[in-house]
């Protein structure tokens, strides 16, 4: 979850009334911002992606002025109409079709406003940006730049001093040779890349890799130019939304940017139009409220609503990219009511519960288990190839595994869950012996394409482990727990001593296999005490 | 009164009454008892105050490379008388001797002349008198004879020559061995009489009820088993039916009929468990794909992808087997639940790991409130034993309103997330045909368990350390 530093001093001034350092930190959970770290100045607050607002210090204060009491209702946005235009070329359109930009004028930057927004711009790029391939924000020192613009595409050979470089590097040397061009190219498909160059020539960026050194904005910068690009044109807004509401709070005047070229057109940043159900509300949080207590409510949030007959009409700021519908509205309602306020209620159950029969099977595998000395362990479905197959000499051909797994021990599904046994041995061999241990639990098998079944295994070792020992146990298990006779029948296995192993039979067919362990493989864990164990197929014989 | 001895310090007390200073290992072999009865009777001796255990150092002496090289040709003097006796005169001059002897030649005067071998005389070494074997050469062939087992330093008599080869460097190798030697006391002796005089095998034997027993472990159930299965009785308590359903599933019902768009980020690899190069043939009814990829059409304006909803992923929560159930059985009314494993693509942690147990639950009903949700809530952790219990608002993709519930550690003495919980989505019941509205809730059962055994370290759980395992409280 992506993270937001508030600074105690900067939070109280945007709130605009003093409140106290504890109201805040108690109030900020109920906006839904889970606090991660508190120090003596500051607090990192994790927020959710389906709240960008949120990515600033100033969208944290919007919220928590509405849940305080301080200022009800939506913010406003004022854009005065500019005089500045950026052109798309018809040839970006096969490669990054939208673009849209908003001026930012006489604003003031500290060093703690720049930092806010270029985490908000990393937010923006992770979130509603998919990883940059979805949006990507450039922002620039409107100063040095010469309108209009063009956005166009290049070969790949156009060069220009790119952020971060003091030389000019070709649009191939910065995908090949620089830290973002390295992360993102792969973004970048087509022969000709996207640039945006003014009416000097100069490339202000090459999006969506990186912002050219000319325009980079610095604690100095009065005027900014927010440009946007995109793979799709409502995501383009939202984020401009969001950048936009940002640096009206942090003090900039903001004027429009016309756009025009093909498929392209001004952006669309004001409020939406939805109508909620009072009955919707009470039904969904099981009060009792009136219309204007709903308001209320919702005005808490920085939404503005009105009634209209049983329904309230809100107005949504372009910013709330979280709200689908009237449902979304509801959560609101209850947010502004105050989850804290909300008394339980606990509904009667019309008919009683019921355990799963493959539950309840398995709970007499495991008692009986338990009756016959053996101690239970659990280990993961998700396991090591290591221990699966090479340690216990088991042929992998059937194998099955995960993509990019981030641990060697998590690589492959298991479909024998003995060789965890065997490693759950050997981990222990400074412990007391005799050691019995059983495990229960899912394996998997291709097969259409994938068959999960429910097996059984245990091992004993000890010094004076037998064939017939646990044979005994397998017999006694069957018997006792389920009425099921087996037999069992020579057989062969990588993982057992020739000649002291066999499959296990049920009216004539394989459920396991059962054994004395191959010297080999107790060697391959570092074992120096002999076991004994078996494995069966639970799905099919008991449930 | 005499006390009560168990057979096995009457051995050893018999034993010792024989042979007063001995080692627990000559004990074993006399009282015919194991290494470890005769290290427990001599604790238990020991603590009766019956017998002293002291611990002692042993010194061994072995042949170094120069006795080694003694034995074959002799000591250095040995070597120069030999060297005389061969020349005519038996006698020569001193350089002569020093080329002959080398490096020996110091050594070689001065112990010959010790020995009364040789006179030197105006530069001239002169051969005189017998030539027994010196008490020295005597020494190295003991210690030989015992060869190549180092011999006890204490069973050589003649100290005096021992400590004069000592001296010479490289003859002798000393080594240390640190024993225990028992010693009985007086006490001991007392009753190792009265011990022996009690033989009568007709009259059921005293022991002592005091003493320790040795230590069995009993078999019994995992404690992260112990928790599954009380969550489920709850559940069952307030009126749930149990679902099972499998671990792989396809991203259909992982995802996209959750409402969570293709290109959501929980969606990529490096969250997810993908399954190499494994797609579902059919996902669902085709009147459940076509009403999915409407709403997601609708909802997130991009191409819904069939062949992305085929990918077949370890599943990330229950959710798909809760989801699944209700869209293909349309209840009116029901209360579900599902406990399973969920694998999550994360680096293992003491907070995290890639495979767990998740509980989920699920209400279906016309009237259902998030005021019941939180209510069931409060009921199930009530049962728990969980006794402070807060809810917080948070966002999930696939429920609206949705809250987390916070409970209070008593250990850690702060408040810890346990379960994320709302009522699903419009977007994820219409499509699939659910009118009702379904209160959902779930998280992971890991967690309650580090709050019953007081763990900080998740990873704890699947250890699988007999130690913790068999000695971890059945009850806590």
């Amino acid at each position: 979850m992506p993270v937001v530093t508030l600074y105690f001093n900067r939070i109280g001034k945007l709130l605009g009334r003093k409140v106290s350092r504890e109201k805040i930190t108690s109030t900020l959970p109920f906006l839904g911002l889970d606090i991660e770290e508190e120090t003596s100045d500051h607090i990192n607050v994790e927020y959710s992606p389906n709240r960008p607002d949120f990515s600033t210090d100033y969208g944290v204060a919007t919220g928590l002025q509405g849940i305080l009491e301080i200022k009800l209702g939506i913010p406003s946005l004022k854009i005065k109409k500019g005089k500045h235009a950026i052109r798309a070329d018809s040839s970006v359109g096969k490669i990054r079709p939208y673009i849209v930009a908003i001026e930012a004028t006489n604003g003031k930057m500290d060093d703690e406003t720049i930092r806010q927004i270029i985490t908000m711009q990393e937010d923006l790029h992770n979130g509603i940006g998919r990883r940059r391939k979805k949006v990507s924000i450039g922002m620039h020192d409107l100063d040095k730049i010469k309108f209009p613009l063009v956005y166009k595409t290049v070969e790949r050979t156009h060069k220009f001093v790119p952020l971060n470089s003091q030389d000019a590097m070709t649009a191939s040397e910065i995908l090949e040779k620089t830290e973002t061009g390295l992360a993102y190219r792969h973004l970048l498909e087509a022969n000709k890349v996207p640039v945006i160059v003014d009416l000097a020539g100069n490339t202000i960026s090459f999006p969506p890799i990186i912002n050219s050194k000319l325009t980079e904005v610095t604690s100095k910068s009065k005027n900014l130019l927010v440009e946007v690009t995109a793979n799709d044109r409502s995501a383009a807004e939202d984020a401009l939304a969001v950048v936009a509401y940002a640096l009206q709070n942090a003090g900039f005047t903001l004027s429009s940017v016309r756009i025009l070229g093909p498929r392209n057109s001004a952006p669309q940043l004001q409020s939406r139009k939805m109508l909620l159900d009072s009955a919707l509300v009470n039904d969904i949080l099981g009060l009792d409220l009136t219309l204007p207590a709903m308001v209320k409510s919702l005005k808490k949030n920085r939404l503005d609503a009105k009634i209209k007959g049983r329904q309230i009409q809100c107005l949504i700021p372009r910013y709330r990219t979280d709200i689908f519908g009237p449902i979304d509205l509801v959560e609101e309602v209850a947010l502004g009511y105050g989850i804290e306020n909300l008394d339980y209620t606990i509904p009667e159950a019309k008919s009683a519960g019921q355990k799963n029969k493959t539950t309840i099977a398995l709970e007499a595998v495991r008692d009986t288990m338990v009756g016959l000395g053996y101690l239970e362990v659990m280990n993961f479905g998700l396991v090591g190839k290591q221990t699966q197959y090479d340690m216990t000499k088991r042929d992998p051909s059937g194998m099955i595994s995960v993509a990019d797994s981030k641990s060697q021990e998590h690589q492959i599904l298991r479909d024998m869950i003995l060789p965890g046994l065997v490693d759950t041995l050997s981990r222990n061999i400074h412990e007391l012996y005799p050691q019995k241990i059983f495990e229960t639990g899912i394996v998997f098998h291709r097969e259409n394409p994938i068959n999960e079944e429910v097996h059984l295994a245990c091992t004993s070792a000890h010094n004076d482990v037998s064939y017939t020992e646990i044979k005994s146990v397998l017999q006694s298990l069957l018997k006792s727990g389920f009425d099921i006779s087996c037999t069992t029948k020579n057989s062969q296995s990588p993982l057992f001593i020739e000649g002291r192993t066999a499959d296990i039979l049920v009216d004539g067919k394989k459920i396991g296999m059962i054994g004395e362990l191959s010297p080999q493989v107790l060697d391959n864990f570092k074992m120096r005490v002999p076991a004994a164990g078996f494995e069966i197929r639970l799905t099919g014989l008991i449930f | 009164m005499s006390q009560v001895l168990h057979p096995i310090e009457q051995k050893i007390l018999r034993s010792l009454l024989e042979k007063q200073t001995v080692t627990p290992e000559e004990l074993a072999e006399k009282t015919q008892l194991s290494i470890d009865q005769i290290r427990r009777g001599i604790e238990w001796l020991k603590f009766k105050g019956l017998v002293q255990v002291a611990e002692s150092e042993k010194s061994f002496v072995n042949l170094g490379a120069r006795g080694k090289e003694a034995l074959e040709k002799g000591l250095p003097e040995r070597q120069l008388v030999g060297y005389l006796r061969s020349i005519p005169v038996s006698s020569c001059e001193m350089s002569q001797a020093k080329d002959y002897m080398k490096n020996e030649f110091s050594p070689a005067i001065a112990n010959a002349k010790k020995n009364k071998w040789i006179e030197i005389y105006e530069n001239r070494i002169l051969l005189r008198g017998y030539h027994d074997a010196t008490p020295e050469e005597k020494i190295i062939k003991t210690i030989a004879s015992k060869s190549p087992n180092a011999m006890a330093a204490d069973e050589i008599d003649d100290k005096e020559a021992l400590d004069s080869l000592k001296k010479r460097p490289g003859f002798l190798d000393f080594t240390s061995t640190k024993y225990t030697t028992v010693n009985i006391t007086e006490k001991g002796t007392v009753e190792a009489h009265n011990a022996s005089e009690v033989a009568d095998d007709s009259v059921k034997r005293a022991i002592d009820v005091e003493a320790p027993a040795p230590v069995v472990f009993a078999a019994k159930s995992h404690p992260l088993a112990d928790v599954i299965g009380e969550v489920r009785e709850i559940f069952v308590s307030l009126g749930f039916t149990e679902l099972v359903g499998n671990s792989s599933q396809s991203s259909f019902w992982n995802f996209d009929a959750l409402f969570i768009p293709q290109d959501h980020p929980a969606r990529e690899m490096q969250d997810t468990f993908y399954i190499k190069d494994m797609s579902a043939k059919s996902v669902a009814t085709p009147k459940q794909i076509k009403q999915v990829l409407l709403e997601h059409k609708n909802g997130w304006h991009y191409d819904w992808q069939l062949d992305t909803a085929r990918k077949m992923v370890l599943r990330t929560h229950t959710t798909c087997i809760t989801i699944r159930e209700l869209a293909d059985k349309k209840y009116d009314e029901a209360r579900l639940f599902s406990i399973g494993r969920v694998y999550r693509n994360e680096k293992v942690s003491y907070k995290h790991l890639v495979e767990f147990n998740q509980v989920e639950g699920v209400v279906v009903g016309k009237r259902v409130t998030l005021r019941d949700l939180m209510g069931l809530q409060m009921e199930f952790y009530r049962k728990m034993g969980i006794k402070k219990a807060k809810f917080w608002p948070t966002f999930f993709p696939y429920t609206e309103p949705s809250l987390q519930s916070m409970i209070y550690n008593e250990r850690l003495g702060k408040w810890v997330e346990l379960f994320g919980m709302g009522i699903f989505r419009p977007e994820v019941t219409k499509p699939l045909g659910i009118k009702d509205p379904v209160l959902a809730w779930g998280g992971g059962i890991e967690r309650i368990a580090m709050l019953r055994y007081n763990l900080d370290d998740v990873r704890e759980l699947y250890n699988n350390k007999f130690s913790w395992l068999r000695s971890v409280p059945k009850c806590q």
